[in-house]
C-alpha cells in the first residue's frame, strides 16, 4: 500500500519533533561550555591587563634607570676629557721643569764660585796681606761669573714667564692679543724635553709677524695634542728619525695652521672614527681616545674654525686647522 | 574520473538518519557503485545499525570514519547530533581502506605496520592518506608518527575521534566494524591530485614562559610552578580549559603551534595536552576571537584552493577542532559559510568536529599533530 499524503506529513512531523527535542538537550549542554569558555577568558584577559601594568612599570624603571647610566656616562666622560686635558697640561710642567733646571743649576754652581771666591778675598783682607794682582783677578772672576749668573737667571725667568702664560692659558680660557709663531715656539719649548728623547725634529715656519687676537690657552693645548699623537702613533717602529713641522700662514680670510708628519699615517677606514670620543688604536699603551676629540672641540667650538685631515699610509698625516679672521682669530699685523 | 557523494542526516533516530543518508548518496551517484567512503557520526547514534545498513546496500564498500563532536558537510552545513557519508567512485583512482587495532599496545610500531599491510594491496604508490585515530586510549601524535615513518613522504591528513567533550569513550569505524583503540585509514592512488591548508586563529597573549618538566604530553612543571598553577593564575581556576590552548614554541624557534589542555591532575599539579611538548620549549597562554578563529577557517581554505594542482576540486575534506566549535558556539555553522563562499556551492565537503587534526604545515610534507586547527584536504582526478 503506497503511503498517503497524510503519513508522510505525520512522518516528516516526527522527524522534526525528534530533532528539536535533541537540540534542546544538546543547547543546554552547550550553554554551559560556552559559559565557563567567557568566564575563563574575562579572568584572562584581566590577568593579561595586570602583567601588562606591571612590564610597563618595569619599563617605566627601567628607561629611568638608562636616563640616570646616560648621565652618569656624560659626567665621567666629560671628566675625562677633563683629566686628558691636564695630562697635557702635566705633559707642559715636566718640560718647563726640565728646562728650568739648567739654567737655575748653573746659577746656583756660579754663585757657590762667587761666594768661594769672595771669602778667600775677605780672609786676604783681615790678614792685611791683599795684592793688587790678587783683587784684580778676583774683580774679572767675579765679573765674567755674575755676568754669566744674569744671563742663565734671565733664562730661567723667560721660560717660567712663557710657562706660566702656558699654563694659565690653558686653565683658563682668555682671550688677549699675541705673536702667534712666538708662541707656538714657547709651548715647544716645554714639549722639547719630550722630543728630546726621540730621534724627530721639529720646526715651526712660517709668518713670524702675524698676532692675533685670540685664545692661546686653546692654541697649546691643540699643538700639544697633535705632537703627543704624531710622537706616539705616527712611528710605531720606533727607529725612524721623523719630521715633524708646524706651519703658520695668513691667508686671504683666515689664518692657517697646518701641522705635519711623515710616519705611517692612518688607514683610511679610520679616518673618519679618529675625531670620536674613545675611538683609540692604542688603547694598550694608554690611549684614551680623547685627544683628536679635544682638538675637534677646541678647534670648532671655541676657536670657531675648521680641522681638517689627510694622510697617506706610509707617507705621513697632516693636519690643517684654519680659523677665520672674522671671528675668533684677529690676525693683526704690527 | 571522480565521483562523489555526500549525505547528511540529522534525524536523531539512527535507522532513520542512514536511510536517508544513503538514499541522498545513491541519488548522486545515479547507479554507480562507489568505491570507498567516510563516515562521520555523532556519539549517540547506535553505530552499529548504522554500518549494517550501508553494507546492506553497499557491501563492497572501503569504508572509514569515527565518531565525531559535529559534523560537517555541503548538504546541511554544521550539524550536531547528525551522520553524514562522503562516497568515492571511480575506474581508475584506486582507493584501499586499511586499520591498526589495539594501538595503545605499541602506537608506533603498530601503526607502521597496519600502513605496510595496506600498501601491498595497492598497484600503485599511495599519493596521501587519510586517517581516522583513536584519540583517547593513547597519545594520537604517536600515533601519527608511526603511520607517517611507514609512508615517508606521503602526507597523512585526518583526525582524531570524539565524543562530544565527555571524553569517555570514542569509536572508529573500519568497514563494518565498530572499533576503539585503533586507526583506520584509506589510502589514495592513481591519477589524483589533492592540496591542502591548514590554520587556526588563536593568538599568543600573556607572558612567556619556560616548560621546566615534561614527560611526553604532561607538562609537570612551568618556570619551575607547578603547571597547574599556570592555568590558575589566568583563568583563576584549578582546572584547565580547552579553550585556551598553550602556543608551544620549541627551543630555539619563534614559530609556534597550538596544544591543548585536554586534562590535569589536581594532586601532582600538572597537566596533560593533546600532543607531545618538547623539553625546555617555551609556552604561552593562547586566546582567540570569534572573527579570528573564522578568518583561520577562510585562510586554510584559500591556502587549500591557492595550492591546488588540477583543473578544479571535486572534494573537500575537512577536519576541525573541536575546541574551535566550543569558542565559536552558535557561530559554529560560519567555518563552514566562511569555506562554501570560497568555493564552488556544488564542491561536494565533508568532515568533522576532531580531538585533534592531522596535516603537514604549510608548504611540507611530513605530517604533524594539530589542536585547534582547520585543516582542508582537497581533491580531484588529475
Ligand atoms: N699622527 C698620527 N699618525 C697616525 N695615527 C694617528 C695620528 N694621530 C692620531 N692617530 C690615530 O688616531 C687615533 C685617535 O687619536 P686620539 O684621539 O688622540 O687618541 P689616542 O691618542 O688616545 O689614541 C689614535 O689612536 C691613532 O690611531
Ligand atoms: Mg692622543
Amino acid at each position: 500500500m503506497e503511503p498517503t499524503e497524510k503519513d508522510i506529513a505525520f512522518k516528516q512531523l516526527q522527524k522534526e519533533n525528534r530533532i528539536l527535542k535533541k537540540k534542546l538537550e544538546r543547547s543546554e549542554a552547550d550553554r554551559a561550555k560556552l559559559e565557563q569558555t567567557k568566564n575563563s577568558k574575562e579572568s584572562l584577559l584581566k590577568q593579561v591587563i595586570v602583567e601588562l601594568q606591571e612590564s610597563q612599570g618595569i619599563l617605566e624603571q627601567k628607561s629611568a634607570a638608562l636616563e640616570q647610566a646616560i648621565e652618569t656616562l656624560t659626567l665621567a666622560q666629560s671628566k675625562l676629557v677633563e683629566s686628558e686635558k691636564m695630562a697635557a697640561l702635566g705633559t707642559l710642567v715636566a718640560g718647563v721643569a726640565h728646562e728650568i733646571n739648567t739654567p737655575v743649576g748653573t746659577g746656583v754652581t756660579l754663585a757657590s764660585t762667587l761666594a768661594d771666591e769672595t771669602e778667600i778675598l775677605v780672609a786676604e783682607v783681615a790678614r792685611g796681606g791683599l795684592t793688587r794682582a790678587q783683587f784684580n783677578d778676583y774683580l774679572d772672576t767675579a765679573q765674567e761669573v755674575t755676568a754669566l749668573l744674569l744671563s742663565n737667571l734671565n733664562r730661567a725667568s723667560e721660560l717660567v714667564h712663557s710657562f706660566k702664560q702656558v699654563a694659565v692659558d690653558q686653565t683658563h680660557l682668555e682671550q688677549r692679543h699675541f705673536n702667534l709663531k712666538n708662541y707656538c715656539e714657547e709651548v715647544l719649548i716645554s714639549l722639547s724635553p719630550t722630543l728630546k728623547r726621540t730621534s724627530h725634529t721639529l720646526t715651526i715656519t712660517g709668518d713670524a709677524d702675524l698676532y692675533i687676537e685670540s685664545y692661546p690657552g686653546a692654541f697649546a693645548q691643540v699643538i700639544t695634542n697633535l705632537v703627543t699623537n704624531s710622537l706616539m702613533h705616527a712611528y710605531p717602529l720606533g727607529k725612524q728619525a721623523g719630521h715633524l713641522t708646524l706651519d703658520i700662514s695668513q691667508q686671504r680670510e683666515s689664518v692657517l695652521l697646518s701641522f705635519k708628519d711623515d710616519g705611517c699615517g692612518i688607514p683610511a677606514n679610520n679616518m673618519e672614527k679618529i675625531f670620536e670620543p674613545f675611538f683609540t688604536t692604542a688603547r694598550n699603551r694608554g690611549g684614551t681616545g680623547l685627544g683628536l676629540q679635544i682638538v675637534y672641540n677646541i678647534v670648532t667650538q671655541t676657536l670657531k674654525g675648521k680641522v681638517d685631515v689627510t694622510s697617506e699610509v706610509n707617507q705621513g698625516t697632516c693636519f690643517e686647522i684654519s680659523l677665520p679672521t672674522n671671528t675668533g682669530a684677529i690676525p693683526k699685523n704690527d | 574520473m571522480l565521483k562523489v557523494a555526500v549525505g547528511h542526516s540529522n534525524d536523531p533516530d539512527s535507522a532513520e538518519a542512514v536511510d536517508e543518508v544513503i538514499a541522498q548518496c545513491q541519488a548522486e551517484l545515479a547507479g554507480v557503485q562507489p568505491r570507498a567512503g567516510m563516515l562521520f557520526s555523532a556519539f549517540d547514534f547506535d553505530h552499529a545499525l548504522v554500518l549494517q545498513h550501508i553494507y546492506q546496500v553497499f557491501p563492497e564498500l572501503e569504508l572509514i570514519g569515527g565518531t565525531a563532536d559535529g559534523e560537517i558537510s555541503s548538504v546541511l552545513g554544521f550539524q550536531q547530533d547528525s551522520l553524514t557519508l562522503m562516497l568515492f567512485s571511480s575506474d581508475d583512482i584506486e582507493i584501499r581502506a586499511g586499520v591498526a587495532r589495539q594501538v595503545s599496545q605499541d602506537p608506533v610500531t603498530i601503526a607502521q605496520q597496519a600502513i605496510s599491510e595496506a600498501q601491498q594491496q595497492l598497484t600503485a604508490a599511495p599519493k596521501f592518506c587519510v586517517a581516522i585515530s583513536e584519540s583517547l586510549t593513547t597519545n594520537p601524535a604517536s600515533i601519527l608518527h608511526g603511520l607517517q615513518s611507514a609512508l615517508g613522504s606521503v602526507p597523512v591528513f585526518g583526525g582524531a575521534t570524539a565524543d562530544q567533550a565527555k571524553m569517555e569513550q570514542n569509536y572508529q569505524f573500519y568497514k563494518a566494524e565498530v572499533l576503539n583503540d585503533s586507526v583506520p585509514f584509506l589510502l589514495f592512488s592513481g591519477p589524483i591530485c589533492f592540496s591542502h591548508g591548514v590554520a587556526s586563529g588563536w593568538r599568543p597573549i600573556g607572558k612567556r614562559s619556560q616548560v621546566t618538566k615534561v614527560i611526553d604530553n604532561t607538562i609537570y612543571e612551568i618556570d619551575h610552578q607547578p603547571a597547574l598553577d599556570f592555568y590558575h593564575y589566568y583563568l583563576n581556576e584549578f582546572a584547565t580549559d580547552v579553550a585556551y590552548p598553550l602556543a608551544v614554541y620549541p627551543p630555539g624557534e619563534e614559530t609556534f603551534f597550538l596544544r591543548g589542555a585536554s586534562g590535569y591532575d589536581a594532586e601532582v599539579g600538572s597537566i596533560t595536552v593533546a600532543g607531545d611538548v618538547p623539553e625546555d620549549a617555551f609556552v604561552q597562554i593562547t586566546e582567540a576571537s570569534l572573527d579570528a578563529v573564522i578568518d583561520g577557517t577562510r585562510s586554510a581554505f584559500e591556502h587549500a584552493l591557492d595550492q591546488y594542482p588540477g583543473q578544479k576540486p571535486e572534494a573537500a575534506v575537512v577536519f576541525s577542532c573541536s575546541w574551535r566549535r566550543y569558542v565559536l558556539g552558535t557561530r559554529t555553522d560560519d567555518e563552514y559559510k566562511a569555506m562554501a563562499a570560497l568555493s564552488d556551492i556544488a564542491l561536494p565537503s565533508c568532515g568533522f568536529y576532531t580531538f585533534g587534526e592531522m596535516a603537514p604545515f604549510k608548504n611540507s610534507n611530513r605530517s604533524f599533530f594539530h589542536n585547534t586547527t582547520f585543516v582542508t584536504l582537497l581533491m580531484g582526478h588529475q
